[in-house]
């Protein structure tokens, strides 16, 4: 499900099924390096939905978490967690970072809940039926990742 | 002779028939191609059975269900776009099902053998919802009601797919 209303209408409906969230994690910078920045970005984005298509009944996506890269690491964190915890007592049980920002890799530790990085790959490399086909192969590899976070029990938060 | 006389048309009347005559054939000439695309979406969106090729042929396909992507084009009024479809497709003796992905559940895309748990079955890894090989929605599990299923054609040896019919 999608920050959409015809989505909301779904949830309040289907409520008690759908307890996991996935936050996008998206850097901002212009001026230099901007297209790695937004290949970053565009890739986290397709990323995102499409895991969102796979699992539609149980998922909700929420918009993306975006940060200046000049931003400490330590407030980003900060950020993020707020998040986190606001969905988390709403009833989100499971909530996923997808990132292909790599600097998060550093600061994992930290987070309440499951990163996931994934390296981008630029899409003008790529046709774009063969840049959605490597998308979809992902998605493949990364389903026993979900599947296994919901046999296991929901990490608790600090506060 | 009278009655030649009563059937007398005056210039006055042969022009206004005449005029009016044309005039009407000009009116409908200018006025018929604007009420066919007024009306043009309308007539097309009742065609919702048109037929696209999934890119696999007949002798392509087996007695195991395997997962076909295909686009397909969707009409909403004159706005076009061009939409992921997928279909998991196998052959029952001479005849073809094409099943629809989605859980009928919540909608999650359900895989074919998928868990080691439940083989030969189409599996939702979202909340375990089961289907039997035809699409048929296994009893005690969330779906209540059997996967989605394709119209088939075969041309040429080739597969095409037309709407999605829901069974219940």
């Amino acid at each position: 499900m999608r920050w959409t209303q015809a989505h909301i209408q779904t949830y309040q409906q289907a409520r008690e099924y759908v307890d996991t969230a996935i936050i996008p994690l998206i850097p901002l910078q212009w001026g230099k390096s901007e297209k790695q920045i937004i290949t970053m970005g565009e890739f986290t984005g397709y990323l995102s939905e499409s895991l969102e298509k796979q699992f539609t009944g149980r998922v909700f996506l929420l918009p993306s978490f975006t940060y200046l890269t000049s931003e400490s690491m330590e407030e980003r964190v900060k950020r993020l967690k707020a998040w986190d915890n606001h969905f988390y007592q709403e009833g989100f049980k499971y909530i996923i970072y997808v990132t292909s920002d790599a600097e998060w890799k550093a600061a994992e530790k930290k987070l309440p809940d499951e990163l996931l990085w994934m390296p981008a790959s630029s899409p003008d490399s790529l046709e774009a039926s063969q840049f959605k086909r490597l998308i979809e192969q992902q998605v493949e590899q990364i389903m026993p990742i979900f599947t296994a976070k919901w046999q296991s029990e929901p990490l608790s938060r600090e506060n | 002779m009278s009655n030649e006389k009563r059937h007398r048309v005056s210039r006055r009347q042969f022009l206004t028939y005449t005029l009016t005559g044309v005039g009407g054939f000009m009116a409908a000439g200018m006025l018929s191609p604007m009420v066919r695309m007024a009306l043009d979406p309308a007539l097309e969106a009742g065609a919702d059975s048109e037929f696209v090729s999934i890119g696999i042929s007949e002798d392509e396909l087996t007695d195991e269900p395997q997962r076909v992507d295909f686009q397909m084009e969707l009409e909403d009024g004159w706005y076009t776009s061009e939409q992921a479809r997928s279909a998991w497709i196998y052959k029952e003796g001479d005849e073809i099902i094409a099943l629809s992905p989605t859980c009928t559940h919540l909608g999650c895309t359900v895989n074919w053998d998928s868990n080691e748990n439940f083989p030969e079955q189409f599996y939702c890894p979202c909340h375990d919802g089961r289907f039997e090989r035809d699409g048929t929605n296994i009893e005690g599990t969330p779906p209540t009601r059997p996967l989605d299923i394709y119209d088939v054609e075969v041309r040429d040896g080739a597969i095409y797919l037309g709407q999605i019919n829901q069974r219940s």
